[in-house]
């Protein structure tokens, strides 16, 4: 029998029974839609992470902190290391002899408070040499309105982009040439002590999305590095940023060891590229879950495929035995139950595919209207200003629709098999 | 004259529950290229079951069927298939495939043969203007009397050029006047397109039109002749 006949066989009697049969392939629709849009969605969740953080840090910078892995779990709430160790602002010129480093940068955190106008604000204060960091962050430490001054005044501030209009409503918290009071809290034995100063904003940076890495934040606010070790009283930096002559593995690697044997494994120091490896292959879990989630959805409908196909060699024995009389070989019969199962799992898969690709649309559209995008996070992330668009590869909905037939002809090829193995008597007998 | 058919101590054993049951018990039967045989008896004779193993849709406990000489037992599963394709088989109650047209019905039996479209359309057309139903061949067996259904199967069986015709009483399930008409269709046949036919019925009228008659009772054939 030709390959059409048997196929157009096939078809005439899934049409003999519409219902039965949409309800069928009904079952792989939701199973394929499933995985179609929880995929394109996770997967364009993760680009749009992935874009943002990349967008917010250099690849070939690293990232040294006091105290070692271990040290740092046990880390105290006032910032210095239970090891005592502590990293100094000159530390920079030390590394910059390190061979593959081609600049570093020593950072000063301290949290403050911090006075816009009649707002009080408590904010993470970063000190930092502008040029260099401008040099290492060529991107992102880039002034929206006004300038960074390359020989800032005792009193300059740069505030990053959010700090402006942080409602995203046009009320302007901070605007450039503003006026900002800083208050730090600092003890001196049992007493609190508070000192302040007033600077002057002389830049707003661009926006910038996701700070990850060491990099320049949205919600930063910059203070020329002597200026911070005045205010603050320390030589001690929280972090030195340091830049490589490339992003090769063998780099990061290589410097990262020297930086750990020069400050004699006090240190840790971590690559950004190295965390975003990290966070993308938390994703592949992640999505590699939804996929599986979505799976068991269609392992459900390849039990309806086989329930249905087994009602149907039931209903259709004495149909097999006059084929069988009529000279179809075995294999012939067994085409033909398997061409129903993936005619539906074909129909089902290509629906599916449509429907689930139209629902993370929505999806992903719903998100962009109101700030609000899935998988729980979405409100931050919404509010950074990031929308998720589902992310379509080819290999979601290739891979979906051999997922979808191939379950289809597992879970018909028991009901087939036993179709084509029946007695011609026997079936020809059957009521 | 050649042999289309020969059967040797054909015997079969089937289990009712745990019973056995002899239906065949020793059968031998030789038809001729030509011949119009008829074999008599009652229920529970083994008559159909004599009918099956010929059509080799069923296997014998013990002995032999031959069918243009080759035992059938030699062949695997593809080539009974295969085999079955040149036996025409005409059921007491049709057997048309109830979705499928009178035409359809009688295509199928030549897409199973692998044939192609339009030639199998004009081929199914001109078989069932020799069973006299041209004018019907677009309706579904339900839409038919059971004569015209019985027409339709005989052009089933017909269709890929059968070495032979078994007929399991093909007028048991007609009334008398249908019934005649189906056997004078089949005398027609027989007489006018040359072809073998074995029938087994219980209905003596069939035997006026048979040219060799062989009774049977009790799973062997107790009386062989021609007419």
């Amino acid at each position: 029998m030709k390959i059409s006949d048997i196929f157009s066989y096939a078809f005439s009697t899934i049409k003999l029974r519409k219902l039965r049969a949409g309800l069928t392939t009904l079952g792989v629709i939701i199973g394929i839609a499933a995985i179609v849009a929880l995929l394109s969605l996770a997967q364009g969740f993760e680009s749009t992470i992935t874009y943002q953080l990349q967008k917010g840090f250099s690849t070939n910078t690293l990232v040294v902190t006091p105290g070692s892995g271990f040290n740092q779990m046990n880390r105290n709430p006032f910032g210095t290391t239970s090891s005592g160790f502590k990293l100094l602002i000159n530390d920079t010129q030390l590394i910059n002899k390190i061979e593959k480093v081609n600049a570093s940068v020593a950072v000063i955190q301290k949290t403050c408070y911090i006075k816009f106008n009649d707002k009080e604000i408590g904010l993470t204060i970063t000190g930092v040499n502008f040029t260099q960091f401008k040099n290492i962050y060529s991107t992102t430490f880039v002034a929206r309105y006004g300038e960074i001054p390359s020989n800032p005044e005792n009193d300059t501030v740069i505030i990053g982009y959010r700090l402006r209009d942080p409602w995203e409503n046009g009320t302007i918290l901070c605007d450039l040439d503003d006026e900002i009071e800083i208050t730090w809290t600092t003890r001196v034995g049992i007493h609190s002590e508070n000192k302040s100063y007033t600077g002057k904003v002389t830049a707003v940076l661009g926006e910038i999305g996701f700070n990850f890495g060491g990099g320049p934040s949205d919600y930063g606010v910059y203070i020329p590095i002597s200026r911070a070790q005045s205010f603050f009283e320390t030589d001690e930096c929280n972090m030195i940023v340091v830049q490589l002559v490339d992003d090769s593995e063998e780099t990061i690697e290589e410097v990262s060891e020297s930086i750990k044997e020069l400050f004699d494994n006090q240190v840790s120091v971590s690559s950004p590229t190295a965390m975003l490896d990290i966070i993308s292959s938390a994703f592949s879990t992640i999505e590699l879950l939804l996929a599986g989630i979505a799976a068991i959805s269609l392992l459900v409908a390849g039990i309806g495929i086989m329930n249905i196909m087994i009602v149907s060699l039931m209903e259709r024995t004495r149909e097999i035995g006059i084929l069988k009389a009529l000279g179809m070989k075995n294999k012939t019969v067994l085409l033909i139950f398997l061409s129903e199962t993936i005619i539906i799992g074909l129909i089902g898969s290509v629906a599916g595919i449509v429907v689930g690709w139209s629902l993370a649309y929505i999806v992903g559209r719903i998100g962009e209207l109101s700030g609000m995008a899935p998988f729980g996070v979405g409100r931050r992330i919404g509010a950074m200003g990031i929308s998720i668009t589902p992310m379509l590869t080819p290999t979601v909905p290739l891979g979906a629709l051999a997922f979808g037939i191939m379950v289809s002809v597992i879970f018909g090829l028991y009901p087939a098999w036993r179709a084509s193995k029946l007695n011609p008597v026997e079936a020809l007998r059957y009521e | 004259m050649k042999t289309v058919v020969e059967t040797i101590n054909l015997k079969k054993v089937y289990m009712l529950g745990k019973v056995p049951v002899r239906a065949l018990n020793g059968v031998n039967l030789r038809v001729n290229e030509g011949d119009f045989l008829a074999i008599l008896g009652p229920s529970g004779s083994g008559k159909s079951t004599l009918l099956h193993l010929i059509g080799a849709l069923d296997k014998p406990t013990e002995g032999k069927v031959l069918i243009e000489g080759v035992d059938i037992s030699t062949l695997d599963n593809g080539q009974l298939a295969d085999l079955r394709r040149r036996i025409g088989f005409v059921f007491q109650f049709f057997n048309l495939i109830p979705r499928l047209t009178a035409r359809e019905n009688v295509e199928l039996s030549l897409a199973i043969n692998g044939m192609g479209k339009n030639e199998r359309r004009k081929k199914a057309e001109r078989l069932l203007e020799i069973v006299g139903l041209r004018d019907r061949m677009n309706h579904k067996p339900t839409e038919l009397s059971g004569g015209e259904q019985q027409r339709v199967a005989i052009a089933r069986a017909l269709a890929n050029n059968p070495k032979f015709l078994l007929m399991d009483e093909p007028t048991g399930n007609l009334d008398s006047k249908t019934g005649e008409e189906i056997a004078k269709l089949v005398k027609r046949l027989n007489e006018e397109e040359n072809i073998t036919i074995i029938l087994v019925t219980h209905d003596e009228s069939m035997t006026k039109v048979a040219n060799r008659i062989a009774h049977i009772r009790d799973g062997q054939i107790i009386r062989e002749g021609e007419k």
